[in-house]
């Protein structure tokens, strides 16, 4: 842990962070917060949390700073600046983050000292999961196995979560929505001519397939390096969003429409519930793995877990993929599904 | 000198986390509020990844090579991967309950036609939108 690297990019951070919040145009704040999120995933690969910083520069960078945009070219970008009536709130904003420091300040004096070796956090539980992990399941990469199996519970109704937020924003837009039609923000479909971004269009379609080819090497190759199915589903859900963005939302709906991005989300999460259900079928825990070898031929139960292990990323990467571009689409269409970005 | 190179990141992260709340206390714009939300979020993120930093600890993946020989793991070489997989799982979920505040932010415009919180509030005390049916 470096600290004259550190110190800068935690002070480009907080300087960041606040002129998110500061600057009066909402498009512009969108853009900082992209920036945040960058540098943020900069100090998780210093801190050696590099599949963190690989899915904050796919999920926030990348995906969030393009919902923002969706939602405020639905809206307005501008922020109206009144100069009276905000008193109480930024009083009590004041006072609370205060407070929140204040106690946080002082509690800092307990904690140990930063990335010490002899600390409670990396001596209890965490060397189990370092030393046996290929030994019980023979996969290097020490986050996908925490992830996928020995926490295998809370990763399935992660996954379940970020499907409930997929219905969610449909029941929102979708079917409660479309009553009044909101006025659209003219000037990108209107002002530019239908051959301006013939380049952009062309880049695009070339380099769809490669970045879907990527994403799929990421979900595969999650057992020996950073990645997994978290990250190859965004990543796949990104490049179905970057054609919605060159061409139009029609062109990334005639590829996967609404339809088949529900029964992608569901079957995904069934497919890793499934995996968990075949266990218990089979004798063992649910999510127990090993049992697997009598239906799978010629591994043994450490094997077992390994291939497993894939089935659930793959399970997840095809939800959180349908899930991303169902957000997306009901975002800049306001649940539509006329006209993209 | 000692104590404020192991504290100082501490601080900062808990700069992050009254940034962010203090934006979602008093910021009048709720895009700019789901932004205060982010804002918040990623700094418990990084407060827990850095949980788990470990100084002389490489990334979490066990060196291996193609005929599986390992040798003795030694704990101390790695960092920390526990408190990566927690967050991993956490930013992911972020992203849809970002899509969601988005949603609702949406939904409140279409009705209100603002998106500031004080426009929004006296326009139902005017019995506008929703109510009427």
């Amino acid at each position: 842990m470096i600290w004259q690297f550190d110190l800068p990019i935690l002070t480009l951070i907080v300087i960041c962070g606040a002129f998110a919040i500061l600057v009066k145009d909402l498009l512009g704040s969108a853009i900082i917060f992209g920036a945040y999120s960058f540098l943020m995933c900069l100090l998780w690969t210093e801190m050696g949390a590099v599949d963190v910083a690989f899915t904050e520069a796919a999920v926030g960078a990348g995906v969030s700073t393009v919902l923002f945009f969706a939602a405020v070219h639905r809206t307005s970008r501008e922020v109206r600046s009144r100069k009276s009536g905000r008193k109480l709130y930024k009083g009590l904003g004041l006072l609370a983050s205060g407070i929140l420091g204040g106690i946080l300040f002082y509690a800092s004096g307990d904690f140990p000292g930063w990335a010490d070796p002899a600390s409670p956090a990396a001596t209890h539980l965490s060397p189990h999961f370092i030393t046996r992990t290929i030994a019980e399941t023979s996969v290097p990469n020490i986050v996908t196995s925490v992830l996928a199996d020995y926490r295998g519970f809370d990763t399935m109704f992660e996954t379940a979560v970020v499907f409930t937020a997929g219905l969610a924003v449909l029941i929102l837009l979708r079917i409660g929505g479309c009553r009044t039609a909101g006025p659209v923000w003219q000037t990108a479909a209107a002002i530019r001519p239908a051959y301006g971004d013939s380049i952009i269009r062309f880049v695009t379609r070339q380099l769809t397939p490669f970045i879907q080819l990527f994403a799929l090497y990421v979900v595969a190759h999650g057992h020996h390096s950073p990645g997994g199915g978290f990250q190859g589903g965004v990543i796949l859900g990104a490049s179905f969003i970057l054609l919605a963005i060159s061409y139009d939302l029609n062109m990334a709906m005639n590829r996967i429409n609404e339809k088949a991005a529900l029964l992608l989300a569901n079957s995904g999460l069934l497919l890793y519930a499934g995996i968990g259900l075949l266990c218990l079928l089979l004798g063992a825990n649910f999510l127990d793995y090993s049992i697997l070898q009598r239906i799978l031929p010629g591994v043994d139960g450490v094997a077992a877990r390994s291939h497993a292990m894939l089935g659930v990323e793959i399970g997840v990467a095809v939800t959180v993929m349908a899930i991303v571009m169902l957000i997306y689409n009901n975002l800049v269409s306001n649940g539509t599904y006329e006209k993209g970005l | 000198m000692e104590f404020l190179l192991s504290k100082y990141n501490y601080w900062l992260y808990t700069l992050i986390m009254m940034i962010g709340l203090y934006g979602m206390l008093a910021k009048n714009n709720l895009v700019k509020k789901i932004i205060s939300m982010g804002i918040f979020q990623t700094g418990i993120i990084v407060f827990y990844v850095s949980i788990g930093a470990k100084s002389g600890g490489t990334i979490p993946i066990i060196e291996h090579t193609q005929g599986g020989t390992h040798g003795i793991i030694n704990p101390a070489n790695y960092v920390n991967p526990l408190p990566h997989v927690l967050m991993l799982t956490a930013i992911v979920v972020s992203v849809g309950t970002l899509g969601v505040a988005l949603a609702l932010a949406l939904r409140l415009y279409t009705e209100y036609n603002t998106l500031h919180e004080d426009e929004i509030i006296e326009r139902i005390n005017q019995g506008e939108g929703l109510s009427d049916d």
